[in-house]
């Protein structure tokens, strides 16, 4: 049994926990806990003080854009993108619900605003208070500064005024050809420019001291205004959703639909005349028309973090089995013949370095090529053309892996296949491929690796839905929570990336004969 | 001229049969792209008061990164109809970038954008000018002031770089009008020069919107002219200072279009009526005013556009400049309810007048590089202002009681009277381009009485 979970903990590429199973199987126990030290206490207490320093330093570096966001606010912003995916499946739902599963829902909703109004009111309310307290306070600081200021320019501009007059005037009875004279008139002038730098220097630096009365901040007054933000939200998205409950219902509105619907099929039976008549019959099938439309409608919801995430990792697999289709046969062909691989060098050589930011266009106008109803198409071709160059980016470590490896068959394999007289195929399948796995895997790691980066800059450029659209969205929102918000990106792509590495780990242990140890 | 016009309109008026008086929907699950600007309002309201849905129409409204992105996808299909910058559908018929035939018949809003500069752009600015060294200076602020800044980078072998939107946006020319009205050349476009600059006294460059105060800061550019809410960040964030907004450079200029393809217009043309239809009523929600004349939707409007898959900023910098005020300084914080029109004023009918008005700019600063005649000004703007589109809409809506009969300039022959609202008083009269393109010191000119082409 222990030896069954240590071979699974071994092949998943768990291996730290290694020692916590032997430690409860009671085996040999200080030696354990060194180990468990070693491989999971340490990298906590690295994570713990990577944290710790994050905290310390975010406060303190502050740029007129925005402040570096701390855990907390980081923290705050991943639950607000939670929020608003659970608010949107709400509504979603709410659209379809019916009957008395409805009219509960409404209750709830309706108790819920008769709660928050009055909340929001009062919070809007004591907002108000606070906003015109700070203003006058600030009025109170700024008014005596700003009359000194004025005052200050005032004299500034005078002093600077008659020093300028004064020169003229002395210029004016400069002799001529007087070098000397000349000179000393020179020295003045420059004393009086210099003079003037200094006095704007001065005027400047006493504006700054106004600026920053404007700048002062009254946290009580923030916290209010995050409040009654809060709730004002709550109550827009209950106000939504009432909508989504009442008129707005799937089933109250094919109800409706239902109920005019009798009302045409009755004038239908009663109409006299032949235009009448046909008129009336048009009309009651428009009338199922539209009733057939509505019980097909859905509400149509707004891609949503968690969505986008899902559709991420579908399009980088897409990407990845399109890019390894290519790169597996090609690679065997060019492990297997030194003319093709002679032939591919240059091709290879010329294509690998290239960046996805240049493949997207190209891919971008060759898929919208073929698929000129984007309507109809089977995929989004935005979804296709990010795929594409995932693909086209990620394909070289696995043709060049793929290569090596069936060029790197040992001899005795090769000869004993000889002397077996195995045909074309069975060399290949039996022989080649099954030596060549490991380090085809090792390139399928690594360029899964790349893909995964690759997608989001595709998809940012391209605007198919998904990481890359929502970091591209956020940053144009530019909102106070957008900082906060590409934080949770990178820890979000960061443990995808991770789980697609373990997941390509395991597949190559799985492969390798000699369960060669695989680097974490 | 004109007559032509009054006949094609009291025609379209005649022909709008009883058959429209029902929509039959060619489609009913439409895709709309915006871009995260405030003046993107009118579809979103549309979608989420469900002015669309009361149209039987399924919206889904998505965010485009950028303008370009917005135009190709609504060319390849990928889009139905999007938020655009008005110079787009025309340059785009003619052929400026990318060429499709994109045509409008709904303006979505008036004025909304606002001119940028740097904080010690703006206080050199008040050292030249000391009017402006007050809490809250006399507007409207002219580039006068900014003239001596430029003269001694010139003299110093540099260039005040400036940013804007895009090639075709109304950024573009509101800012090379500012600092032309000053005297500033800001550039020409020629045949080999497609970015602008020859001849430039200040350097313009494309930026997009959400990057504009971050470059400010790093002082890339030293000012900017952008729609909202990328002025009042900068005043939040104390980046900058805004110092004129383009109320005051053209009064109730016309901002954004509702631009659709032409394919997709013939192909769903009630599907199209039922748009407008819809994002008229919207731009009526949006400037409903109470008795007192506050707009009563407004902060609902806000609270809506603030939600992340809208504009997303947040709901205090939105609500600064579409409330009806709009911050210049921490200390200068004015009353515009005018900052953004969304209905009042005939607002959202499509005039073939502020079509010419993006065309003459077109030609004087020579992104159209030859001269043209007073007909084919004309021609071009008829052939991407439609209308005939918007009267069939509001007439279904003047029926259903959901409008009234004074907000609609029914009997318009497309053209707003000459004004002088400019920020250099220049007359403009659409029906004479060549005479206005004539009337400004600094861009190309033309010879009267040019009939070919």
């Amino acid at each position: 049994m222990k030896f069954k979970i240590l071979k699974a903990l071994d092949v998943a590429g768990l291996q730290v926990f290694d020692p916590v199973v032997r430690l409860i199987c009671g085996e040999n126990p200080p030696e354990q806990f060194r180990k468990i030290l070693l491989f999971i206490g340490i990298p906590i207490i690295t994570f713990l003080i990577f944290i710790g320093i994050w905290t310390y330093l975010a406060p303190r570096h502050t740029t007129k854009a925005g402040e570096v966001p701390t855990p907390g606010v980081v923290k705050n912003a991943a639950d607000g993108i939670w929020v608003f995916h659970v608010r949107e499946n709400q509504k979603a739902e709410d659209f379809l619900l019916e009957g008395p599963a409805r009219e509960k829902a409404l209750a709830g909703v309706q108790a819920r605003i008769a709660e928050l109004t009055p909340l929001a009111s009062a919070a809007r309310t004591k907002l108000g208070e606070l906003e015109t307290a700070s203003k006058s306070q600030i009025d109170q600081q700024v008014g005596p500064l700003q009359e000194k200021y004025n005052a200050l320019r005032k004299q500034t501009r005078a002093d600077e005024k008659a020093r300028e007059e004064a020169l003229i005037a002395q210029a004016d009875s400069l002799p001529i050809g007087d070098a000397k004279a000349r000179d000393a008139f020179l020295a003045k002038v420059s004393e009086h420019e210099v003079k003037s730098g200094t006095e704007k220097q001065a005027l400047k630096d006493f504006k700054s001291t106004i600026d920053a009365a404007y700048a002062d901040k009254f946290p009580e007054m923030e916290s209010v205004r995050i409040q009654y933000n809060a709730y004002e939200e709550e109550l827009q998205y209950l106000s939504k959703r009432l909508d989504y409950l009442t008129e707005g219902n799937q089933s109250v509105k094919i109800s409706e639909g239902q109920s005019e619907l009798v009302d045409l099929q009755s004038a239908f039976l009663t109409a006299e005349g032949g235009k009448a008549t046909l008129k009336a019959a048009e009309k009651v099938l428009k009338q199922e028309e539209s009733i057939a439309r509505i019980a097909e409608s859905s509400y149509s919801r707004p891609w949503t973090f968690p969505r986008q995430i899902v559709r991420s990792v579908a399009c980088v697999f897409v990407g990845f089995f399109i890019g390894s289709a290519i790169a597996i046969p090609l690679g065997v062909l060019c492990g297997i013949s030194r003319v093709f691989m002679a032939a591919l060098t240059p091709l290879i050589a010329l294509f690998k370095p290239v960046s996805p930011i240049v493949w997207l266009p190209i891919v971008f106008i060759i898929v919208g090529g073929f698929i000129s109803d984007p309507e109809t198409a089977f995929v989004h071709p935005a979804f296709l053309s990010s795929a594409i160059t995932v693909a086209l980016c990620s394909l070289w470590p696995t043709l060049v892996n793929t290569a090596l490896g069936v060029a790197s068959v040992e001899k005795d394999h090769i000869n004993v296949a000889r002397v077996l007289r195995l045909g074309f195929f069975s060399r290949l399948f039996k022989i080649v491929l099954p030596s060549a796995l490991p380090l085809i895997f090792a390139g399928l790691r690594i360029s899964l690796g790349v893909g995964w980066m690759v997608l989001i800059a595709a998809e940012l450029l391209c605007s198919s839905e998904g990481i890359g659209k929502f970091v591209w969205d956020m940053f144009n929102n530019g909102s106070s929570q957008t900082f906060a918000q590409m934080f949770v990106v990178v820890f979000v792509v960061g443990v995808i990336g991770l789980l697609l590495d373990r997941i390509m780990i395991v597949l190559q242990r799985s492969v390798s004969f000699d369960g060669a140890p695989t680097a974490i | 001229m004109k007559r032509i016009i009054v006949n094609t309109a009291a025609a379209l008026a005649l022909s709008l049969s009883p058959a429209y008086a029902d929509l039959d929907l060619e489609k009913d699950e439409l895709k709309f792209g915006f871009i995260k600007l405030t003046d993107c309002a009118p579809l979103v309201i549309a979608k989420e008061k469900g002015f669309f849905e009361d149209e039987g129409i399924q919206a889904e409204v998505i965010a485009q990164p950028n303008w370009k992105t917005l135009l190709d996808n609504v060319i390849n299909g990928n889009l139905d109809g999007a938020h655009m910058l008005s110079g787009q559908p025309i340059a785009a018929t003619i052929g400026i970038g990318t060429q499709a035939n994109v045509i409008t018949a709904f303006t979505m809003d008036l004025n909304g954008n606002g001119i940028t500069v740097s904080n010690s752009i703006w206080e050199e600015m008040q050292y030249n000018d000391p009017a402006l060294d007050t809490p809250t200076p006399k507007h409207p602020i002219s580039a006068d002031s900014l003239k001596p800044i430029v003269k001694e980078k010139l003299d110093a072998g540099e260039k005040l770089q400036m940013g804007m939107v895009f090639p075709v946006s109304t950024h573009n020319y509101e800012l090379r009008y500012w600092l032309a009205a000053s005297g500033i050349n800001p550039g020409m476009y020629t045949e080999s020069d497609t970015g602008g600059r020859t001849d430039a006294e200040v350097e313009l460059s494309v930026t997009p919107p959400p990057m504009m105060p971050t470059v400010l800061e790093a002082g890339n550019i030293q000012g900017y002219c952008v729609g909202e809410p990328w002025n009042q960040q900068a005043v939040v964030k104390g980046i900058g200072v805004p110092v004129t907004t383009n109320y005051d450079i053209w009064k109730n200029n016309p901002e954004k279009v509702f631009g659709v393809t032409q394919e997709w217009s013939d192909a769903n043309p009630n599907t199209h009526v039922a748009v407008v239809k819809a994002l008229i009523r919207a731009g009526k929600w949006l400037d409903e005013k109470d008795a007192s004349g506050n707009f009563v939707n407004r902060e609902e409007a806000v609270r809506i556009l603030s939600q992340p898959n809208y504009v997303g900023a947040d709901y205090d910098v939105i609500k600064s400049s579409m409330t009806g005020s709009f911050t210049f300084q921490k200390s200068d914080v004015r009353s515009m309810p005018e900052f953004n029109v969304f209905f009042d004023d005939y607002a959202t009918f499509p005039w073939y007048s502020d079509g010419i008005w993006f065309l003459t700019q077109m030609r004087r600063w020579g992104q159209i590089n030859e001269a043209k005649s007073p007909t084919w000004y004309l021609e071009t703007v008829m052939k991407v202002y439609k209308p005939d589109i918007y009267l069939h809409a509001a007439k279904l809506l003047l029926e259903e009681g959901l409008i009234e009969k004074s907000e609609v300039p029914w009997d318009s022959d497309g053209f707003k009277p000459a004004t002088d609202e400019f920020i250099d008083g220049v007359v403009y009269d659409a029906h004479d381009p060549i005479g206005y393109l004539n009337s400004h010191k600094i861009g190309n000119k033309d010879p009267a009485g040019l009939t070919a082409n």
